[in-house]
């Protein structure tokens, strides 16, 4: 690739090109060796039985872990958990930022330090906010159910809402949607901002009503961004482990199940194959979401 | 445009030019009302839990395990916070350190790794350079779940099991097409003719980097740093495998084993907690600025 003139001098480009490949090398190398190579070796991985001792090798089964998941209740129920999961805690994320930042594109005093508070939810640490989630939907002494049965009524007592089979699920994906809501709404913020605001004085001069300035101006400006922010959560969420398995066991998406097939039942032939799923299901997702929704 | 607002716009702009403009926005009393509703509503559900933590953890053992939940404690104590520092219960030290040095370990080498990388990206020109930096971007869509169950295999086979190795190692390449990418986007807004001028001055390229591009680009190698440090702060799943005894541990393991260890430990759970958010919060405040592009693009698994 490099060809050295008689006297061992090299252009000036061909010295720029080097260093460029020098300088790029260990990022290549690195991300070669430590997220393409296992990648790779997780697709091979998924057609073999891996056995416990790393001194033997996997022996290929072909597709025989893909049959039995097509087979199993769990790993259908555990897709429609992620399905269900991804859904509302990315759309309830998706709504609250945009809330907060119709909310935000208001001057009012202090709105620099509040807008820095908003985004503290996402800023803090997970393993803070999932503890503090426990601790205020704790069965015995957390104040959510407090207020909820004993002041509001909205439930009989002695439900342990992270633990119940029916509302584990809802209370994760509450809790997602507030951890998440800011990054929305860092998103969209700096977009609503943008929207020149004579285009909402036209419309109060033609008679335009609140909510028609709503549909026609802010939404329609705001289509293209709402839908990315929509399709970022939602791959981030479909691929969601350590903020459900923090908050609850009760709730099994498809990550989830990968992990404890893994790591609780050391089947991890097994486990590579519902992550290959898992990564399939995603791609197909932002296939069709692509062409059929953003019209890229 | 209707020329209704046309003409409307065509008269503000003089009257504004003439300081006549109506600069205060006109809203109802009723209007305002709502709207103040409505902010401290969202304020309350976005910061309650986070007061509630730091309550939880100055509350004495009897007012955290009774009912109604105190929301204005009588009486503060440090009890659960001497707990936390005493080596007794659980050690909270170890794990912190622990934490504090993958974190910054990984995100040092993150940002001396993704800085020539960047650089390369952003201003040499060389076959592939395209694919190579649209392919870092790709590798963006392999999940942490994906890549468990094989890089367990890798850390395995490289004998880092239960070493603050295997996690130095995963979290920097996982960080890398971040810091890459915000990098790379900051070095190019920076003027090309500078390093040009520099290189007329008989620089080398190396010398360009180290002596022009790296000091102009200081906040943003600041910012890159403390995001990874934030991403490495936080990551949950390849340290609750690839780590076995507790003089390893980082805070979130070393958190969750506190909490199935122990019953009725809140107290001391959320003071490890609100220990664990401050150099996040402190980083953040001082940083908001350079930060909010990084968290826009997400952080890994955001």
């Amino acid at each position: 690739m490099v060809s050295l003139t008689r006297s061992g001098d090299r252009t000036l480009e061909e010295k720029e090109a080097l260093l460029g490949y020098a300088l790029i090398a260990p990022s290549l190398l690195l991300i070669a060796a430590v997220i393409l190579y296992p990648v790779l070796y997780n697709i091979y991985l998924s057609f073999t039985a891996v056995p416990l001792s790393p001194a033997e090798s996997p022996e290929w089964i072909g597709l025989q872990h893909y049959q039995d998941l097509l087979g199993s209740g769990q790993f259908w129920s555990a897709l429609w958990t992620t399905v269900v999961f991804t859904f509302f805690s990315t759309t309830l994320a998706t709504l609250g930022g945009l809330g907060a930042a119709l909310l935000f594109n208001r001057k009012f005093r202090g709105r620099r330090f509040a807008r820095g508070l908003v985004l503290l939810p996402y800023v803090a640490p997970l393993i803070s906010i999932a503890f503090v989630w426990r601790f205020m939907l704790d069965p015995l002494y957390g104040i959510v159910p407090y207020v909820g049965s004993d002041v509001l009524g909205l439930y009989g007592g002695d439900i342990d809402l992270l633990s119940n089979d029916r509302t584990a699920l809802w209370s994760v994906i509450f809790v997602d949607a507030w951890r998440y809501f800011p990054f929305a709404f860092l998103m969209l913020i700096a977009r609503v901002q943008a929207i020149p605001s004579d285009m909402y004085e036209a419309a109060k001069i033609d008679g335009a009503s609140r909510f028609a300035q709503f549909k026609d101006i802010t939404l329609a400006e705001l289509k293209y961004i709402l839908a990315t922010v929509f399709l970022l959560r939602w791959i981030w969420n479909f691929n969601k482990f350590a903020d459900i398995w923090l908050l609850t066991r009760q709730v099994e998406t498809l990550p989830v199940y990968a992990y404890t097939v893994a790591f609780a039942n050391y089947q991890h032939g097994q486990a590579a194959a519902i992550s290959m799923v898992l990564f399939l299901a995603l791609i197909g997702f932002v296939l069709v979401y692509v062409a059929w929704i953003l019209d890229w | 445009m209707s020329t209704k607002s046309t003409y409307r716009h065509t008269v503000d702009s003089f009257k504004n030019a003439l300081g006549l403009g109506n600069q205060t926005i006109e809203t109802s009393l009723y209007e305002r009302l709502i709207f103040y509703i409505a902010l401290g509503l969202s304020l309350f559900v976005t910061l309650f839990p986070f007061y509630y933590m730091t309550v939880a953890s100055l509350s004495p053992e009897s007012s955290l395990y009774s009912l109604p939940p105190t929301l204005i404690p009588d009486e503060l104590t440090l009890t659960h916070y001497r707990t936390v520092f005493g080596p007794e219960t659980f050690p909270f030290l170890t794990y912190f350190k622990n934490s504090f040095i993958v974190a910054t370990v990984t995100a040092g080498a993150s940002v001396l790794v993704a800085t020539f990388g960047a650089y390369s990206f952003a201003r040499l020109d060389y076959k592939g350079r395209g694919i190579f930096s649209r392919g870092v971007l790709m590798v963006y869509m392999f999940s942490g779940i994906l890549l468990v169950v094989p890089m367990f295999q890798v850390i395995v086979w490289l004998g880092f099991v239960d070493s603050l190795w295997s996690l130095f190692i995963t979290y920097l390449v996982q960080t890398l097409p971040v810091s890459l990418y915000m990098l790379g986007n900051y070095f190019r807004s920076i003027p090309e003719e500078i390093e040009e001028a520099a290189i007329m001055d008989g620089y080398s390229r190396l010398e360009v980097i180290f002596k022009i591009t790296l000091p102009l680009s200081a906040p943003a190698i600041v910012a890159v740093f403390f995001f990874t440090f934030m991403i490495a702060w936080n990551e949950y799943l390849f340290a609750s495998i690839f780590l076995e005894s507790q003089g390893v541990y980082t805070l979130p393991i070393g958190i969750e084993a506190l909490a199935s260890g122990f019953h009725q430990v809140w107290g001391e759970i959320m003071a490890a907690s609100l220990l664990t958010s401050i150099p996040l919060i402190v980083m953040f405040m001082y940083l908001e600025k350079y930060m909010v592009e990084g968290l826009t693009f997400g952080a890994v698994e955001g």
